[in-house]
């Protein structure tokens, strides 16, 4: 059946406001402009212009035109259409019906355009034009392209001053007009700007608010009311600079951190998909992220470990964790096309390494040239060149995930223990094999010789030997033999496992598989061949990739990528950490998108202080804890964050930076809070992760309620967010209300939103329930029986600072009514009071 | 029923102002203010967007920016009557890019791919061939094959209604309503196996992290009551679907437009009620009493209007708690209506129950309501890889009457015009048998048949064609985002403009190089 036939029985009309409306305007006019005998050039010059035209722009020529003529047909002029391409010319005059552009947009043989049918009417419209012989426009001059100069833009020199490209200049400190607000440059460089904006800086924060501020920055925890007793009491100059100097040495300082980095590095320890089965040893490469925090490792030395850690000589443990980066993310076990998910994973490693180390969304390039940067395609595989070698992450099964991705890191003396371990086991079904080959043996002599044959398939052994029982074989000896064969089973099923395994990255040895350049993006159209190569926006010339010798486990391509990136030359790495640094402690970055430093990134409101920060932070040796200090002892982040009504009326949205920005807890510091201020929360860092209480109901959207998610001990699951086992399809519910990080993609920047769902999870929830009753019964243990009391130690617990005597007086007047009006036990009332604290805007909103 | 909206002039309309200060942005857009702008080039963007797709600062601004100048001046007091605020909800109604046919989407998802070539693609020339070895190329869970050996369609098919459509006889009831259904025979996804092709058809993508179709559609259209959710998912008892809540997740877009399961059976929504030891009145006295506390924080900061969202938000959650029960209540309903949809029968109790919330919630403006037919694994499912007479005998027994009822209630009420109601699986199965032996057919993602209705979509007809063995489509191929597209289109969202900018890119539902909707069905 033709579909042209078919398309006849279409409702003729179409939504007028779907349609361009040049279309839907023609199936009136042109009847009657046909109509008119005197229909001459200028009525088809204007049919084409209007009806014609845009469709063949809208639809075609993306293909068939500008830059590209595939089938050799080119749409762009009336000759070269009647030229044709491979299927003769696109319509035939002498025998317009068969012509094969209007045969493609039926959908009859060839189907044009691929991403869909066109509407009728549109159909209609061309039909009509082919029918009239194609008229074009005035000379028949060809369509010109459209936004040419909305290309990609081009590697050149122009580009190539584009600031984020340029190298890292160490600016002067500028001078201002109140020198005496300056604490260190930072301030300097802010206040310049806010002066020449004929602004003010707001005013010194309270000091309890900085506490509150500075505790939940570098720990993501409340302060204590121990610390909040120290902190008021210390009145001697540099109190305060003290109190940043006790955070920076808290060991909550690399959990709060490094979940910071887990956001950014996708971190997740499922594969999602189907199985959605669970990454093994992954929360290694999280305690590597922590404890990297937490010991100050230098920036570049972290960077090369998690790039190459495997590649360094005399390699740690550690640093071979470290190459886990490459391991977390999404991995389909059961891809339709595999070919293209092996692309898939190495394009989630160009793209995750563009976007987190060098804020360059070299991943808008697989497919094309960067629309909105000077990234060519060749250079997205140049990129990818750099992991040619790796190894996908498995193939179907566990077995070859281990084989794959899964690293001893024992030491010599765990590896002796294993050893140990599995020659005692190999010991026990050679044992057991030795004993069965006795009974074998004992009647081998009775085989015919077909059976000697068949004796040969382990599946028919037992009934061969049963055939002799109990004449040859006694029945207890052929009992013996199917009970051993059983044990050996069983013990080759239990392989003792060693514990002390990395997920990590290898090769497949010195010498990777050409990269390609790959047609749109497809693994089956391979173009140039390319080898590894920097973005060619920096100029940087081409490595020299050391010959690996031949049986070295890597091509040490990856080596030579990490050195680049962690290079002090490298314009990008430093600014893109020290914009991130600076983006945690304000609310937003100097560049408000940290993941793109690009083109179409947006510009740094500051970008004298970025530059100053980025080369300071070089020159401290890449330590993130002097930058913290440096930042945080300005008078720019002690700043108050009130509103004041002319900075508010000229910078609504605080480019300036003329105070600071109030900020909403994140998901973790929520629930840590919660555990914090009730007194429930177990400090333990490391290890493998828990899982924290998950309803029923929730279960229950898994296609197996349960699966993969099991029940740690009450003390286990008080333990911080951050140690949550990270199920890529089933996030803890608190965490995904409060906006915890998208999973799948690298995230820079969470979202904050605020929503009635929230509300319900904190107002309703057996969680919030269940804490609100402990804490009542730690107000009960720590403050007694008097509510006044009780009230006073909740509020200076989750507001962390002491409560007015009417806010006091609020809270014993809700104990006391919902006791008297409402027939609560007082233990449910001081519950409820609890309640309403853990609810409270100023326990989720910092100053 | 919602939304007292009036215009601010308001000094401290953070959103306001906020559109003339990104104006000066060197990046902005000349183009337009918000997504809702057709015939953008691809990976444009203004600077607006950027602040939504960072989230930086609060969520006001985000929300500016992305909504445009429509909504900015809006202004609503909250459930107590006593809250003002100016926060701007992200699911406040917004206008389409065209006034659309539908105004709400009740996909009934067929989870594990039902076979086409038994339920509503009949193909004589299979019938007498059973067990007979043909050449076919298909693609499975099993690999890809060459030949197979016929499995003969179980069921038998007759023409149906005035436009004689064809229904094999495992949907007597449903076959009663084919003159208002449109078929879609010719469809083809790009994964056969179940995780990614679910993902596909839930998302557009066959890999994770992408944003579910109602997802898409509440941030297009916002929702019309602000006491229920605008994306509601309600799955089968026996289980979730694989890969359980990433179908119908909100990807990289905010928690806002994430979907909430609605159960059937207890408290329709996850932490709606308190613990039962609190009554109303305490939960009352509660929830005033944090009023008076947050909006004396609110008093010197006054500025951040999301303060006052929050306070305001736990009036719409308490709200909320009549207001969802209400909705899903079907005592309200007559036995008639309740019959209509299979109540009184054991067997199709469940689904039945599901397809009456489904249209209760559609009468009270929620956009997106997804039906999962299956759940777990196996036998549960619609994935007959075993007996293939038991599982579609089961799983059409369980839906045939639901639908037929949910389709002829809405059309007595009115609500089937504007009420896109579309079915089908992640996939559909393959003329030849899986195993040496028996009845079970593999998935085939090369051809099968979903189907829409209602929502302004032509009835009565048949679209595209797949092969005599129903192997693989042939004529008018059509693939999911054309589904997707034509979803869109008659919601009035163009599925080639409803942008978001993530990652670099416009992200579209439908892919970079965009879609069509299925111009037959569009009447």
């Amino acid at each position: 059946m033709r579909s042209l036939g078919h398309a006849t029985s279409w409702m003729p009309l179409l939504l007028a406001a779907f349609l361009a409306a040049p279309a839907s305007a023609d199936s009136r006019t042109s009847d009657s402009r046909a109509s008119k005998s005197s229909a001459g050039n200028n009525d088809h010059t204007a049919f084409f212009k209007d009806h014609v035209r845009p469709l063949l722009t809208k639809h075609c020529l993306k293909c068939h035109g500008h830059g590209k003529t595939e089938g050799g047909l080119d749409l762009t002029s009336r000759a070269s259409l009647l030229k044709g391409g491979d299927y003769g010319p696109a319509i035939d005059l002498e025998n317009v019906e068969e012509s094969p552009l209007l045969e493609a947009i039926n959908y009859d043989g060839l189907e044009m355009p691929p991403t869909g049918k066109l509407p009728k009417s549109k159909i209609d419209v061309l039909t009509k034009w082919a029918k009239r012989g194609a008229p074009w426009g005035p000379n028949d001059e060809p369509i010109a392209a459209e936004h040419e100069e909305a290309g990609p833009p081009a590697v050149n020199d122009e580009n190539r001053k584009f600031w984020s490209f340029q190298p890292v200049k160490r600016p002067d400190v500028p001078e201002v007009g109140n020198p005496a607000w300056i604490k260190n440059p930072i301030d300097a460089f802010v206040l310049a700007n806010l002066e020449s904006a004929g602004l003010e800086p707001n005013p010194r924060a309270e000091k309890l608010t900085l506490l509150r501020r500075a505790t939940y920055d570098l720990t993501g925890l409340p302060p204590t009311p121990k610390e909040i007793d120290e902190f008021l009491a210390d009145t001697e100059p540099g109190a305060y600079e003290r109190l940043v100097d006790r955070l920076l040495q808290s060991p909550h300082y690399g959990e709060r951190w490094g979940r910071h980095w887990l956001d950014l590095v996708r971190y997740a320890e499922t594969n999602s998909f189907e199985r959605d089965g669970a990454k093994p040893h992954v929360w290694r490469y999280r305690d590597y992220v922590i404890n990297s925090f937490g010991d100050d490792k230098p920036y570049d030395q972290f960077i090369r470990e998690q790039l190459a850690g495997d590649e360094i000589e005399g390699r740690t443990a550690e640093q071979l964790i470290a190459t886990g980066y490459f391991r977390i993310g999404l991995w389909d076990d059961e891809p339709a096309d595999r070919l293209m998910a092996e692309f898939d994973e190495l394009d989630d490693y160009v793209r995750t390494t563009g976007e987190v180390f060098l804020g360059l969304r070299i991943g808008c390039a697989r497919c094309h040239d960067h629309k909105l940067d000077p990234v060519p395609q060749a250079d997205y595989y140049r990129m990818l060149a750099f992991f040619r070698g790796i190894r996908h992450y498995g193939v179907r099964s566990p077995e070859s995930v281990a084989a794959a991705s899964l690293r001893s890191i024992a030491t010599p003396e765990q590896q002796a223990s294993h050893e140990k371990v599995i020659a005692d086991w190999r010991g026990k079904i050679d044992d057991a094999k030795a004993q069965m080959k006795a009974i074998e043996d004992s009647v081998k002599d009775d085989f015919i010789p077909v059976e000697h044959e068949e004796f040969r398939h382990e599946q028919s052994r037992v009934s061969i030997l049963k055939k002799r029982v109990p004449k040859k074989l006694p029945q207890e000896n052929f009992d013996r033999y199917v009970a051993l064969g059983k044990r050996i089973k069983h013990l080759e099923r239990h392989r003792p496992q060693p514990l002390h395994l990395a997920l990590c990255v290898t090769e497949v040895g010195p010498k990777p598989a050409t990269t390609h350049v790959l047609g749109r993006g497809n693994p089956h159209s391979p173009s140039e061949e390319v080898s590894p190569g920097f973005p060619s926006i920096l100029g940087v010339p081409d490595p020299t990739i050391p010959i690996a010798g031949n049986d070295a486990p890597t091509s040490g391509r990856r080596t030579v990528l990490a050195d680049w990136i962690a290079s002090e030359e490298n314009p990008l790495t430093a600014r893109v950490m020290a914009n991130r640094v600076w983006q945690h402690h304000f609310g937003r970055g100097i560049v408000a998108s940290p993941n793109d430093f690009g083109m179409a990134g947006l510009k740094p409101t500051h970008p004298e202080l970025l530059d100053w920060l980025a080369s300071e932070f070089v020159q401290m040796g890449w330590r993130l804890k002097p930058l913290h200090r440096l930042i945080m002892t300005s008078n720019t982040y002690q700043m108050s964050s009130r509103a004041n009504p002319k900075a508010l009326a000229a910078d609504p949205d605080n480019e300036t930076f003329w105070r600071f920005n109030m900020r909403r807890l994140g998901a973790e510091e929520l629930r840590d809070s919660i555990l914090s201020v009730i007194g429930s929360l177990n400090p333990k860092m490391g290890g493998p992760s828990i899982y924290s209480f998950i309803q029923d109901e929730v279960l229950q959207g898994q296609s197996l309620p349960g699966e993969g998610w099991g029940k740690s001990p009450p003390a286990e699951q008080n333990r911080r967010s951050v140690y949550i086992h990270v199920k890529r399809s089933l996030i803890t519910p608190i965490l995904a209300s409060f906006d915890v990080a998208d999973v799948d993609s690298s995230c820079p920047v969470r979202f904050e939103t605020t929503q009635p769902t929230q509300c319900l999870a904190t107002l309703n929830s057996e969680f919030l329930h269940e804490r609100a009753k402990r804490f009542a019964e730690y107000l009960t243990k720590q403050a007694g029986d008097d509510p006044k009391s009780q009230v006073e130690l909740a509020l200076l617990r989750t507001l962390q600072r002491p409560a007015t005597e009417a806010e006091i007086a609020r809270g014993v007047k809700l104990i006391n009514e919902l006791m008297a009006d409402d027939g609560a036990t007082p233990e449910q009332a001081l519950a409820y009071f609890c309640l309403v604290t853990l609810n409270l805007n100023e326990f989720l909103y910092l100053d | 029923m919602m939304k007292k909206q009036t215009p601010s002039n308001s000094p401290l309309d953070k959103g306001e102002q906020l559109e003339s200060t990104l104006d000066k942005g060197e990046h902005s857009n000349s183009a337009g203010t918000s997504h809702f702008v057709a015939g953008r080039p691809e990976c444009g963007r203004t600077r607006r967007e950027f602040f939504w797709q960072t989230g930086a600062g609060f969520t006001s601004v985000a929300l500016a920016g992305m909504l445009g100048k429509d909504f900015l001046a809006r202004q609503a007091v909250a459930a107590d009557g006593v809250t003002p605020y100016k926060y701007v909800n992200p699911l406040a109604p917004k206008e389409p890019h065209y006034p659309g046919k539908a105004k709400s989407v009740i996909f009934l998802f067929m989870y594990g791919g039902p076979s086409h070539i038994d339920t509503f693609d009949y193909k004589p020339d299979l019938v007498g061939m059973d067990n007979k070895t043909v050449k076919v190329r298909t693609f499975g869970r099993g690999g890809h094959k060459n030949e197979g050996r016929i499995v003969e369609p179980r069921w038998k098919f007759k023409r149906h209604g005035e436009s004689g459509q064809w229904v094999s006889e495992l949907f007597p009831h449903l076959a009663t309503c084919v003159d208002d259904i449109a078929f879609l025979k010719s469809m083809t996804a790009d994964s056969p196996i179940h995780g990614s092709a679910m993902l596909q058809m839930n998302s557009g993508r066959i890999l994770s992290g992408s944003p579910a179709l109602g997802s898409w559609v509440n941030y297009g259209l916002g929702s019309e009551n602000e006491n229920l959710p605008g994306f509601v998912v309600m799955l089968d008892p026996r289980g979730g679907p694989i890969s359980g809540a990433k179908n119908w997740s909100c990807g990289f877009m905010p928690a806002s437009y994430q979907a909430t399961v609605m159960r059937a059976k207890g408290s329709p929504i996850l932490n709606l009620k308190p613990p039962t030891e609190m009554t109303p009145a305490m939960q009352r006295r509660v929830l005033d009493s944090l009023r008076d506390y947050n909006v004396e924080h609110q008093g010197p900061r006054i500025d951040n209007s999301v303060l006052a969202a929050r306070i305001a938000n736990y009036e719409l959650a308490y709200k909320m708690q009549s207001a969802a029960p209400e909705a899903v209540d079907l005592n309200q309903e007559s036995e008639e209506t309740k019959r209509l949809y299979g109540l009184d029968d054991e067997r199709s109790e469940v689904f039945g129950r599901q397809c009456l919330m489904a249209r209760r919630l559609v009468e009270r403006g929620v956009r997106f309501i997804q039906l999962y037919s299956g759940g777990n694994h196996f036998l549960s499912t619609w994935d007959a890889h075993g007996d293939l007479v038991k599982n579609h005998n089961l799983h059409s027994g369980e839906t045939d009457k639901p639908i037929a009822g949910l389709l002829k209630d809405l059309k007595r009420r009115g609500l089937l015009e504007e009420t896109l109601v579309v079915w089908g699986g992640e996939f559909g199965r393959q003329p030849t048998a899986e195993y040496a032996k028996g009845t079970g057919r593999d998935h085939n993602a090369y051809g099968f048949t979903m189907w829409m209705a209602g929502g302004g979509i032509k009835g009565g007809q048949s679209v595209g064609r797949t092969d005599e063995l129903g192997s693989a489509a042939v004529e008018r191929r059509l693939h999911v985002k054309h589904l997707h597209a034509t979803i869109l289109h008659q919601l009035g969202l163009d599925p080639n403009a409803l942008t978001y900018f993530y990652a670099g890119l416009d992200q579209k539902l439908v892919g970079v190089e965009g879609a069509e909707p299925i111009a037959e069905l569009i009447s």
